[in-house]
């Protein structure tokens, strides 16, 4: 097992409160897969990802759990280890803003050697090297090295960030969102370049988050479907979507849309209303105000447990 | 109830800011009529230290400095609220057109803008100023008011132009509206809070370069102000003589008075601009 | 837009800038009733009291050309403003304006020079470092620099020149140098102009910090939240390199708002200068406007707009250098 959560928790603390964005939540990942985290904007899928890192910038605060990388603890390391040994080496992300992402200020060139800089000692030669080789694999020109955030176009912002984040070759890639800012043809080439970097082995495995399943399908080898800060379903791509068990999962599928496909609609519960509101303490199921299927059973804490080779949190999946 | 926290501790500025400013408000505004001193008659020596006769000693002239320092006060900030008025005036109305408009009425307005934001505003007051033998407080006013727009309309266009494609103003244009009912009724009201933190800032920028006007030697010229009072004690050496009392109370009034001002300013932008609070 | 276009640009913009400046300087005394030089025009109708006047006054008419139509009277007065005569001071005459600037501005770009650039690289770093670690630092450091930049620059020369000059008598309270020190390249000159040159310094310096580090304070805690700075932070860059980032990031909009502030800056000089009675241009400015000496007084006002002018220009010339998004011309240059 390359990546290990364990029971992390983590809050945003401010003046007005504190808000669980992730709570409780475990997975893994495997060498070589590649993993699909879904679920609404504001759901704490973000804020999970930035939490790998073990970063914590205030206001998010660390509250509970582990995230265990290739058996190693990141707890153990401090900040100025974990900038050094992990992050950009051995896990790197793809931002989901990627448009502004990019310092103003200085050239591709200039970023990537801050890169190299900050993690190994090479001659500015190798760097500049490497770095034309790793945009020449997302068809990037040589040119690209000597221009700045603002000579480039949408598409091309989102391949530079990808090639810096991926400089170093690292085992984990998380992507963020990594289209979510683009028009469709760009969406696509995205996507397959991210495709391509994984078969040629440039990082090992990666997790993708997203708030369209769609862009999930295709790509990740595992689904975990999250709702309110918790993990409410995680499963293989294919069954998930064949046969979802989690009310909330059967109304993300309901919402995807795949050109040429008509979709049932009478059949798919439509989602009103909004993720309740995370500074208060829910005890029982999070989505019961918005479930179509809920009952007085639902009023209990809903445990993630096996059934059927996946993990689902709710009692009710087989019966509805 | 955290809404609530907040918007207290929000207003903690602009609420202290406010109170001192309506404090000394109310006693320069207030005592005057009542007054049974003439803050022109020069009743002791020159520069008598405070006494229970004068609380803040004289000045050169032997005027009591507590009398001077109140009327000084009153005049001071008359002319800040119509400079600081006539500026905000003329500021948002070029602003909101340049802003609102666009294209070439707000290349245009726009361009004279930045050409008297460059050229220093003191140095046009000094020219105006030289040209006019008598200032009255009103002439005063008028002359600082015309002079320090630039800041204001700049300020005023930049928010007016993040309007011009809401949805609302689209609709009112839809429906045949006017240009000068769409910029009363749809514009005018967003830009409320912006036109009012104008004005605060162009009533003390008025009340500063009264002062820094009349040290030059181009002050009003029939009254006693703030600015007046600090030319007199400048002139006179005061400060090298050791009479501070000359020039610090009416330094003291100019700085706490500028200050009320920028902290109510500034508690409005933390409310306008959350971001600036600092939470998130 | 290429970097040379855009120089072209603004240096045509403060071309017209500065001929709209200048016809302003000449246009308004004329425009108002009651104005100087008419007023010396209606004294030689009149009959001046003193013969040594009417020769200064006959000199005034005859340099301004005030028996001219004003058309003429402007295309000399620009004229004479590219050859760099302004012409005969009333005050002390015979001396050209032009001569006494000459003798007072080496001391006003002394001064003003180094205490804007001191006072806005400690106000930029005290903004960003407030903006930075938050916290008390931050709380203490806002009311404060709030404070004195309410406190208007001739108040705290006031002050400045009574506690240290006068009370606690650590500096000479006025003056550029000694009356009873020869001017000459001694040590000791160089220490009397020194112990001269501090208070006016520091009271120029603390006030360009105050509304320095207000802006800095503001704009490094815009760039803090930017996406490129969480971005980094991700891909492993040491906080010293964010800070780096931050800092010059922050500080390019400040050179624009140095650019600005130079408006309001001059006054507080000239005051300055006043008060000190420091030997610059705003000491002279001060004296001329007391003995109504209008030549002396529209020769300063020409000398310091168009010192501004070209200093904003170099401003902006900088500034279009160091930040690639002017180039881009994706940004709106102001």
């Amino acid at each position: 097992m390359m990546l290990e959560v364990k029971d992390l928790s983590a809050s945003y603390v401010l003046p007005e409160g504190e808000i669980r964005a992730v709570d409780d939540v475990s997975f893994s990942v495997d060498e070589g897969e590649i993993l699909g985290i879904a679920g609404e904007s504001g759901c704490g899928k973000s804020t999970l990802a930035f939490s790998i890192s073990f970063l914590f910038p205030p206001p998010l605060r660390h509250v509970g759990g582990s995230v265990l990388f290739n058996g190693k603890d990141l707890k153990n390391f401090n900040d100025r280890e974990l900038r050094k040994e992990i992050l950009g080496t051995k896990i790197s992300y793809v931002p989901q803003s990627s448009m502004n992402s990019l310092n103003p200020t200085r050239r591709v060139k200039d970023i990537a050697f801050d890169i190299f800089r900050a993690h190994m000692d090479i001659s500015e030669k190798e760097m500049y090297e490497r770095a034309k080789e790793r945009l020449d694999l997302l068809s990037l020109p040589e040119s690209v090295l000597n221009m700045y955030s603002v000579e480039l176009s949408g598409g091309m912002k989102q391949r530079v960030v990808i090639a810096l984040s991926t400089l170093l070759g690292p085992e984990l890639l998380i992507a963020d969102e990594p289209t979510s800012a683009l028009d469709v043809s760009s969406q696509r080439i995205v996507l397959k370049e991210l495709k391509k970097l994984f078969k040629d082995g440039v990082f090992k495995s990666m997790i993708i988050i997203s708030h369209e399943l769609i862009i999930l399908k295709h790509l990740a080898h595992r689904i975990a479907i999250m709702y309110a800060g918790e993990l409410v379903e995680v499963g293989e791509t294919e069954r998930i979507f064949k046969e979802p068990l989690h009310p909330y999962t059967k109304a993300l599928i309901g919402s995807v849309l795949e050109p040429g496909k008509r979709v049932e609609r009478e059949k798919i519960p439509s989602l009103p209303g909004a993720p309740p509101d995370l500074r208060e303490k829910i005890t029982w199921c999070r989505f019961y105000d918005r479930c179509p299927f809920a009952d007085e059973k639902c009023k209990r804490k809903q445990e993630l447990v096996e059934r059927d080779g996946r993990l689902v949190r709710c009692e009710r999946g087989k019966d509805i | 109830m955290n809404l609530k926290k907040r918007a207290g501790a929000l207003n903690k500025k602009l609420l202290i800011g406010a109170i001192i400013f309506f404090v000394i408000l109310i006693v320069s505004f207030a005592y005057p009529p009542f007054s049974k001193r003439d803050p022109l008659e020069m009743e002791g020596m020159m520069f008598e230290p405070p006494s229970s006769l004068y609380p803040l000693g004289t000045d050169n002239f032997g005027r009591d400095v507590l009398t001077e320092l109140i009327f000084g006060t009153k005049t001071s900030i008359t002319i800040g609220f119509i400079a600081g008025s006539i500026a905000t005036l003329i500021g948002t109305t070029i602003g909101v057109f340049a802003g609102y408009c666009g294209g070439n009425t707000d290349n245009i307005l726009n361009t004279i803008t930045n050409i008297f934001l460059v050229i220093p505003p003191i140095l046009i007051l000094i020219v105006i100023s030289v040209s006019i033998q008598s200032r009255s407080i009103l002439i005063m006013s008028l002359i600082l008011g015309i002079t320090s727009w630039p800041w204001t309309a700049r300020a005023i266009r930049a928010q007016a132009q993040s309007l011009r494609n809401r949805e609302h103003i689209k609709m009112a244009k839809l429906n045949g509206e006017s240009l000068a009912e769409i910029i009363a009724f749809e514009v005018l009201p967003y830009l409320a809070s912006y036109i009012v933190m104008a004005f605060i800032l162009q009533v003390s920028t008025g009340i500063l370069n009264e002062a820094a006007m009349s040290m030059l030697g181009l002050g009003p010229t029939d009254t006693v102000s703030l600015g007046t009072m600090l030319e007199w004690a400048l002139l006179f050496e005061s400060a090298r003589i050791g009479a501070w009392w000359a020039f610090i109370p009416p330094g003291l009034a100019i700085t706490m008075i500028t200050f009320s001002l920028y902290l109510a300013n500034s508690g409005m932008d933390e409310i306008v601009n959350p971001r600036l609070r600092g939470v998130v | 837009m290429s970097y040379g276009k855009y120089v072209l640009r603004k240096g045509l913009w403060y071309l017209l800038t500065f001929f709209i400046a200048t016809t302003l300087v000449f246009i308004i005394p004329r425009l108002i009733p009651g104005n100087p030089i008419s007023a010396i025009v209606a004294q030689m109708g009149s009959g001046v009291p003193s013969e040594s006047m009417q020769r200064v006054y006959e000199s005034f008419i005859r340099d301004y050309g005030l028996d001219k139509p004003v058309v003429l009277q402007y295309i000399d007065y620009m004229k004479n403003l590219f050859h760099g005569e302004l012409g005969i001071s009333f005050s002390l005459y015979p001396k050209g304006v032009t001569e006494i600037i000459g003798e007072a501005l080496p001391w006003t770009l002394a001064l003003q020079i180094p205490a804007i650039l001191v006072g806005w690289i400690l106000g930029n770093l005290l903004g960003a470092y407030a903006a930075y670690k938050r916290g008390k630092f931050d709380k203490v450091l806002f009311p404060v620099s709030l404070l004195v930049s309410a406190m208007p620059y001739y108040v705290l020369a006031i002050l400045m020149q009574y506690i240290f000059g006068v009370y606690l008598g650590w500096f000479p309270p006025s003056g550029g140098y000694s009356m009873s020190a020869f001017p000459s390249f001694t040590f000791d000159f160089m220490v009397d102009i020194l112990s001269h040159y501090t208070l006016p310094f520091v009271s120029l310096v603390a006030v360009t910090i105050g509304s320095q580090a207000i802006g800095m304070r503001e704009m490094s805690i815009y760039e803090l939240n930017t996406d490129y700075v969480n971005y980094s932070r991700m891909l492993g860059l040491e906080d010293r390199k964010i800070v780096s980032y931050i800092f010059r990031n922050a500080m390019l909009p400040q050179i624009t708002g140095l650019a600005i502030s130079f408006g309001t800056m001059v006054g507080g000089s000239i005051i300055t200068e006043i008060v000190f009675g420091y030997p610059g241009i705003g000491t002279w400015l001060f004296n001329a406007i007391r003995q109504n000496d209008y030549p002396l007084i529209q020769g300063i006002v020409l000398v310091i707009t168009i010192t501004v002018l070209f200093a904003n220009f170099f401003l902006d010339i900088m500034y279009g250098f160091l930040d690639p998004r002017i180039k881009a011309g994706e940004m709106e240059e102001g």
